[in-house]
């Protein structure tokens, strides 16, 4: 018999977990105690933008049952810990909302429950849950944004923490996870907790080394874009490897992370110097935008109207968190802005000029300068020539190569990304 | 990353301007003068900030409502005698300060205070001084911010330049003055190395932002445009019709560092449409004001 999966936390993480599990034939709970999001979801209603997620769920609605009544976990087999963990700009977790959620859900485990904790949590953390420890689980999430449906439905492997590794795993849990037929890497709590950090750390590590030389190609001539693909086929890299530049880590969870290992570091008094450059480079990446803006339109055309296309920190997500388009805005108070981004609304803004624009063009239409912030899919269909044309200005800033930079300046637009040097 | 405690400018009620009779403290007063603003320069000839009186001078100066700027110093601080006199007269400034509460205070520090290793310097950048000099307005700065409980900004220029410049260091200045008396441009080797100058009246227009938003934090005073010594002796030279000349055997000591970059972000960000003056022309309003 199938056991029965419970999830408490509607979250990101939760809902998407929960579909998955629905999805490989597991009857599931998805308990929230807020109970107008539990609401929400019994009419079908999703608080968050994630791709296919709507769809999954409709298809398997029926194993599926959202309860804000925490006795609805009382027939789970395995229960897991899903909630959001809270960061402050410094990247510090808020632990609160966690701990006062396992207080809520212990009470009501039935005698032989598994308990998972699924949130990003420090080394320590899982270890200290008053539970008995032959059934209290650690399972690293490796949530992306925008592509969590495929993450939770096919995942790469299992890293689960527990106690002692080599006991065996509960029956129940490990039918469950078992029938997602991947790897299965039991680890003591620690190195579970630190496993996931360490992931986002090299994915770190390959984005600064990625921005760092990015930088360098837009001063000396070469282009990154053609080094990457020399990259990706050296196996010591990687096809999948993180080595797109960006405009900084955003999104609070990778944040999260490197501020985790930096004050472990100061704790135990290891050398981690390299995470804190990485979190400088980050910082500076982010205003890359803001910085060729200024070298080269408003140190020269003070009076200018600028589009921003895209608000999200990335594509297909809802999320805002660290997004460098709400940084560089925050910047730009002394000029009318006029934005677009097909899921965020522009209401998260407090600019003092800010039109809220219904397309891409409509953004465009009679602006000096056009900034595309996130790489959405549908910024990527529209043609140079349409902007040219609706734009005042010839300066187009896309620090994604969302466009073509030979189409765009084969209309006569000045054409900057991240690294290669301008074209024009 | 500057702090603006007025998100909107608004005109100070008093500036006190310490150290009003040097290069930049004049061009600070001059800046005031052009906005209206009600100034008080202090000379040496007004508070001698190395004599005991000084403190008392300056406590029947200041007033609560005052915004101060501090710019008096014996520069460039080559020796210890020199770097402990420009500490005795900050620290006259920080007694008054101690017993006399004021509004806001403005340092004009140096770009010296820097570890040479950074690049690009940011504001964030260690505070880590080789010289006498950067190691004077490190100290001059945290003397400053322990002293008083109003705001503190501290500025740090880059190489400054401008028609009244007394140093005459290698650089915009002495090489004009080089061309202006019929001489050859002289640079070190190929003058390859690269460095952000920034003209005086800039300088001054930020210390009046920073004045007038009552800003607290550290900025640096920078254009964000590094040019080579060589480019620069080129644009003085055709300003005067002069010639540069390569000097095999410097006359001095050759500049510690290779290039020197800024990142100018934070300026950006805390003054975002402030316009530093292009370096061409700062030069030829340098050359004119010396005519």
């Amino acid at each position: 018999m199938n056991p029965i999966i419970g999830y408490a936390g509607m979250t990101h993480l939760g809902l998407n977990s929960a579909a998955a599990s629905v999805a490989h034939g597991f009857e599931t709970v998805g308990f929230d105690p807020a109970s107008d999001r539990i609401t929400q979801l019994q009419n079908g209603v999703l608080h968050i933008n994630e791709p296919g997620l709507q769809d999954l769920l409709t298809a398997h609605v029926k194993r599926l049952t959202f309860s804000s009544q925490v006795e609805s976990l009382k027939k789970c087999h395995v229960v897991y810990i899903s909630s959001d963990v809270a960061t402050d700009s410094e990247g510090q977790s808020d632990l609160g909302g966690i701990q006062d959620l396992i207080a809520t859900v212990l009470p009501h485990l039935s005698p032989t429950a598994v308990l998972v904790i699924l949130c990003q949590v420090p080394p320590g953390f899982t270890r200290n849950i008053p539970f008995s420890s032959d059934r209290l689980f650690y399972q690293v999430e490796t949530l992306i944004f925008g592509r969590a449906v495929e993450r939770a439905m096919s995942p790469e492997r299992y890293i689960i923490g527990r106690d002692i590794p080599t006991r065996e795993i509960p029956s129940s849990y490990k039918i469950f996870l078992e029938a997602f037929h991947c790897p299965i890497l039991p680890m003591q709590y620690e190195s579970a907790e630190l496993a996931k950090i360490s992931i986002n750390c090299c994915l770190v590590g390959m984005i600064s080394v990625a921005n760092t030389l990015a930088e360098l190609c837009e001063h000396i001539g070469a282009d990154w874009q053609e080094i990457v693909p020399a990259l990706r086929l050296d196996k010591r890299i990687g096809p999948h490897a993180y080595i797109s530049p960006g405009l900084g880590v955003a999104g609070g969870n990778l944040e999260r992370d490197l501020a985790t290992v930096c004050r472990l570091a100061g704790e135990h008094g290891t050398e981690a110097s390299v995470v804190q450059s990485w979190l400088d480079n980050s910082r500076y990446r982010k205003d890359w935008v803001l910085r060729i803006l200024h070298s080269y339109v408003l140190g020269n055309t003070p009076e200018v109207r600028l589009g921003i296309l895209g608000l999200a920190y990335k594509e297909d997500t809802h999320s805002t968190k660290n997004s460098p388009s709400l940084a560089l805005i925050e910047c730009l108070h002394d000029w009318p802005i006029q934005v677009y981004d097909p899921v965020v609304s522009s209401s998260v803004l407090e600019h003092p000029s800010v039109v809220s624009a219904k397309s891409i063009l409509d953004a465009a239409r009679g602006v000096d300068v056009l900034m595309i912030m996130t790489p959405w899919a549908e910024f990527r269909e529209v043609k140079p020539v349409d902007l040219q044309q609706a734009m005042k200005g010839r300066v187009i800033i896309d620090p994604f190569q969302v466009l073509s930079g030979s189409v765009c300046t084969s209309l006569g637009l000045q054409y900057y990304s991240l690294g290669r040097p301008l074209l024009a | 990353m500057l702090i603006h405690h007025r998100s909107k400018p608004s005109i100070p009620s008093r500036v006190v301007v310490i150290g009003a009779g040097g290069f930049v403290g004049g061009a600070i007063v001059r800046q005031m003068e052009l906005d209206n603003i009600p100034t008080v320069g202090l000379t040496r000839k007004d508070v001698d900030l190395l004599q005991p009186d000084a403190v008392d001078k300056l406590k029947d100066i200041l007033q609560p409502t005052d915004s101060v700027v501090v710019v008096s110093a014996v520069a460039p601080a080559k020796t210890v005698t020199m770097l402990m006199d420009n500490l005795r007269m900050v620290e006259a400034v920080c007694e008054a300060l101690a017993s006399t509460p004021i509004h806001h205070l403005v340092y004009i520090s140096s770009d010296a205070v820097y570890t040479d290793d950074a690049n690009p310097v940011r504001e964030d950048s260690p505070r880590a001084p080789t010289t006498t000099h950067g190691m004077m307005h490190a100290a001059r700065e945290l003397m400053l911010e322990l002293s008083t409980q109003a705001p503190v900004v501290c500025l740090r220029p880059t190489l400054i330049y401008g028609a009244a410049d007394p140093h005459n260091g290698y650089g915009p200045n002495r090489f004009r003055r080089q061309t202006k008396k019929g001489e050859q441009i002289q640079i070190f080797g190929e003058g390859e190395e690269q460095r952000d100058h920034v003209l005086v009246d800039d300088v001054a227009r930020i210390a009046a932002l920073a004045l007038s938003h009552q800003s607290e934090g550290a900025l640096n005073v920078v254009t964000g445009v590094s040019t080579s010594f060589k480019d620069i002796a080129e644009i003085v030279a055709k300003q005067f019709d002069g010639t540069v000349v390569s000097q095999l055997r410097p006359p001095g000591p050759r500049p510690h560092l290779v290039h020197r970059f800024f990142d100018v972000t934070n300026t950006c960000k805390a003054f975002p449409t402030f316009q530093f003056t292009p370096l061409q022309q700062g030069l030829e309003l340098a050359k004119q004001g010396e005519s």
